[in-house]
């Protein structure tokens, strides 16, 4: 229940049966989430049971790792083996080596969670779960941050699992992906169940619709465009080891959408926290022919670089803050939302109802807070605030992260239009299909390093698939 | 919770072999028995005052500034050192002593900054560790290189008549120092509420990634924290000199600024209701003295309360962080 009496799940039925993959849609609010949460036994109902053959396992959306502990450390924290009151280091290591071997999922046991890229964490925590041989696992939105190849490894080892009798339950906003490997569907909205599909009998259309309760909201049309440069990239490097971007030189123009094809963990993160001023580099990056200094992340907001980062909810929100709050943050200083020394609240106000009205924001109210706001509604508000002041360049990490279709739709269509009224948009993703809709230009990054680069005219889905994977 | 810590403190005084009733009948009436004891009361609510709300003020910024005890120290040291040697009109001199004891403070809570600032180091072990420095550094100045000849504690000379605040009541030792905590308490809530300092504050301890990111920066906000914090820690003891011992005394601090933490805490970081809060702790404080002489309850079992009310509150902050989190399921 959410605050306010609102039943986020409200009198849902759901079965799912041994060897059987199992899909919840919904929209963003839905109460998938929440759902799997109380099936889980994490969260309590306030009516109904919950009857499972044998544990059930959770694989969540946004990890619960212990960043600062090894992966060994992880799998087996809650019921470690030990000798006496020893920890038995050994034992917990050569488990952890023999589920990672049965399963095929590679992992170094004593690597750090916090150093690993996500779709290694991921690992971690499936790894988790099957340690305690669930009868049901649930993964929550579990390719939302995996590459095509990391995506397809994941399914082999969910259909095995199904093969040895495994009921497994998949949230996921990605229907291509329910299509292909599911086999029975149960479509959510605001709390209920809509809908009851057999696979085999239905399509990603018909799903949609199911989800929205109606028609697909369409992305936004391109306009004819006149670029003219605004960022340079050149000769950046930056980060650390594995992580790093190497020698990146390349340029985006006001007018145009340059995305960058990649599977995660190629330097993206690194460039991405470069460009946005909070991390030292070496090259240069320049606005409008003018180099900008590097650790000041305040210069590049006051001319006009906005960027939506990767973890709206740590990185672009303070989650306890109201959305009038938060619409302010980094242009508390901006003329326009202050008055002398004293935050303008006014202001913000009618700021925050335009970023609500415009963005279908889903709230009670711009003084809600916006922790109480669901992922997608979060998104909306933050890239509703890098748009509000006239950005020049925008820099886009991951922006439909785990957000529904119908948001997904329609931030893609919110940056389609900045790109037409001549903003210079930076868009990093790791699903190459969003990559690909919204780009004037590609470039495939792999290592740190630029690898390739390709006009809207001439993609070759083919050739970019192979350079992302490290061909020369 | 406070009448779980009046049945406590109730079976503290039985264990001390002490009548609970009149232990409590002790406590209110040596704090609130008449205008003597109310005076007085007011006078532990204003010394409480500063340095809870330069506690308050550093943990709205995500800073747990544990060292007010010792920038009050210092802000009372620096008064206390200029003030026995400074002779001239109290419109001069009352200002700059209380300037003076506030840069002092300031300066002690800026050592913590600095190496937060610039080294990332804890805050919480610094201030920690500054506080005994502060109070042996007090101690060897005004013993040693500083000692006032006449002297024979470990105190600075009198200070002048002229450079006492001024009393708000006659014949007691309320000062005007109460208005100026007021005065201060309801300025940082507009500071908190209003300013776009206090919001980036704020921005800085509620979410610190998120405000790097939106062009705040965090090492320069630790610091003009930290320094402000111990400005208000160390106008207080500047308070306490010029106001109440008129004189510096190492043992000017009965540990008001560690109390101030729970009195902080108590008032949720809120100035005005810190206000509210330190009167209560003032009544625990004024009514501790009465109590032992009139009730034979040690003074021991105020610390002992004002102990369980820290535990109790922090338990109390770690329960709704718990009830929140699963309240709210990420979606």
């Amino acid at each position: 229940m959410y605050p306010g009496g609102v039943h986020a799940v409200a009198g849902v039925d759901l079965d799912v049966f041994p060897g059987e993959i199992h899909a919840l849609c919904g929209e963003n609010g839905a109460g998938k989430t929440t759902l799997a949460s109380i099936a889980a036994g994490k969260l309590k109902a306030t009516g109904g049971t919950v009857v499972a053959h044998g544990n059930v396992g959770l694989v969540h959306q946004h990890f619960e790792l212990v960043d600062r502990l090894r992966v060994w450390e992880n799998v087996v924290l809650g019921r470690e083996p030990h000798r006496g009151a020893e920890l038995d280091r050994a034992a917990a290591r050569a488990e952890v080596e023999k589920l990672s071997r049965e399963y095929g999922l590679a992992v170094d046991p004593d690597a750090v969670i916090e150093g690993l890229p996500v779709g290694i964490a991921q690992r971690v925590e499936l790894l988790r779960e099957l340690a305690r041989d669930p009868a049901v696992l649930i993964l929550d939105e579990p390719t939302a941050v995996l590459a095509p190849a990391e995506i397809d490894a994941l399914f082999a080892t969910v259909r095995a699992l199904a093969v040895r009798g495994t009921a497994v339950l998949i949230i996921t906003h990605k229907l291509q992906e329910v299509v292909a490997h599911t086999s029975r569907i149960t479509v959510m909205r605001a709390g209920k169940v809509v809908a009851r599909l057999e696979t085999a009998q239905t399509n990603v259309d018909d799903i949609a619709r199911a989800m929205v309760g109606g028609e697909l909201p369409e992305l936004a049309a391109r306009l004819e465009t006149t670029p003219k440069p605004a960022l340079a990239v050149r000769g950046v490097s930056a980060g650390e080891s594995s992580l790093a971007v190497r020698n990146a030189s390349f340029e985006v123009h006001g007018g145009e959408i340059v995305g960058v094809a990649g599977v995660e963990g190629n330097g993206q993160s690194a460039l991405a926290d470069a460009i946005a001023g909070v991390i030292p580099y070496r090259g240069s990056i320049e606005l409008d022919g003018v180099a900008l200094p590097a650790g000041d992340p305040a210069r590049r907001i006051a001319q006009g670089i906005r960027t939506i980062p990767q973890d709206r909810r740590r990185e672009a929100l303070v989650l306890s803050w109201s959305i009038v709050d938060n619409v302010a943050l980094g242009d508390q200083r901006r003329p326009s939302l202050r008055k002398g020394v004293t935050v303008d609240r006014g202001a913000a106000r009618e700021l925050a109802k335009r970023i609500v009205e415009r963005f279908d924001v889903r709230t009670p109210s711009v003084d809600t807070s916006v922790s109480a706001l669901s992922g997608g509604n979060q998104q909306k508000v933050v890239v509703g605030r890098a748009l509000a002041h006239e950005p020049k360049f925008l820099l886009v990490y991951q922006p439909t992260r785990g957000i529904d279709v119908g948001a997904a739709a329609l931030v893609q269509s919110r940056l389609i239009e900045a790109r037409n009224a001549g903003v210079a948009v930076f868009l990093i993703s790791f699903e190459l299909d969003e990559v690909l809709a919204l780009s004037d230009r590609v470039i495939v990054m792999y290592r740190g390093a630029v690898v390739g680069t390709f006009e809207r005219g001439a993609i070759d889905r083919a050739r970019i698939g192979s350079l992302m994977a490290g061909a020369a | 919770m406070g009448l779980g810590l009046a049945l406590i403190a109730a079976a503290a005084m039985l264990l001390a072999g002490a009548n609970p009733l009149l232990g409590f009948w002790a406590l209110f009436r040596g704090a609130l028995g008449g205008v003597p004891q109310i005076s007085e009361t007011l006078v532990q609510t204003t010394s409480l005052l500063f340095p809870s709300l330069a506690v308050a003020f550093a943990f709205r910024a995500g800073l747990f500034n544990i060292g007010a005890e010792g920038q009050l120290v210092i802000g009372g040291l620096v008064a206390g050192v200029i003030g026995a040697r400074l002779e001239t009109s109290g419109l001069i001199a009352i200002p700059l002593l209380l300037i003076a004891g506030s840069a002092g403070g300031a300066a002690w809570g800026a050592i913590a900054g600095v190496l937060r600032a610039r080294f990332g180091g804890s805050e919480v072990i610094a201030t920690l560790m500054l506080n005994i420095v502060a109070a042996l550094l007090a101690n060897y100045l005004v013993v040693g290189p500083l000692h006032s000849p006449g002297v024979a504690g470990p105190e600075t000379a009198e200070l002048p008549h002229s450079s006492w605040l001024p009393a708000l009541l006659p014949g007691t030792r309320l000062t005007v120092a109460l208005l100026i905590a007021l005065a201060l308490a309801f300025v940082l809530r507009w500071v908190f509420d209003r300013t776009v300092f206090g919001y980036e504050l704020r921005a800085v301890g509620d979410a610190p990634e998120a405000a790097r990111r939106a062009g705040i920066n965090l090492a320069k906000t630790a610091f003009v924290t930290m320094a402000l914090s111990g400005a208000m820690a160390g106008l207080g003891g500047a308070t306490i000199v010029t106001g109440v011992l008129h004189r510096f005394n190492v043992s000017l601090s009965p540990g008001y600024g560690f109390i101030a933490i729970a009195v902080a805490l108590v008032g949720d970081l809120d100035p005005l209701r810190i206000i509210i809060a330190s009167f209560a702790f003032g009544i625990l404080q004024s009514g501790a003295l009465s109590m032992q002489a009139l009730a034979h309850v040690p003074k021991d079992v105020v610390s002992f309360v004002e102990g369980l009310a820290i535990v109790a509150l922090a338990a109390r902050r770690f329960v709704a962080g718990r009830k929140q989190m699963t309240a709210l399921a990420p979606e």
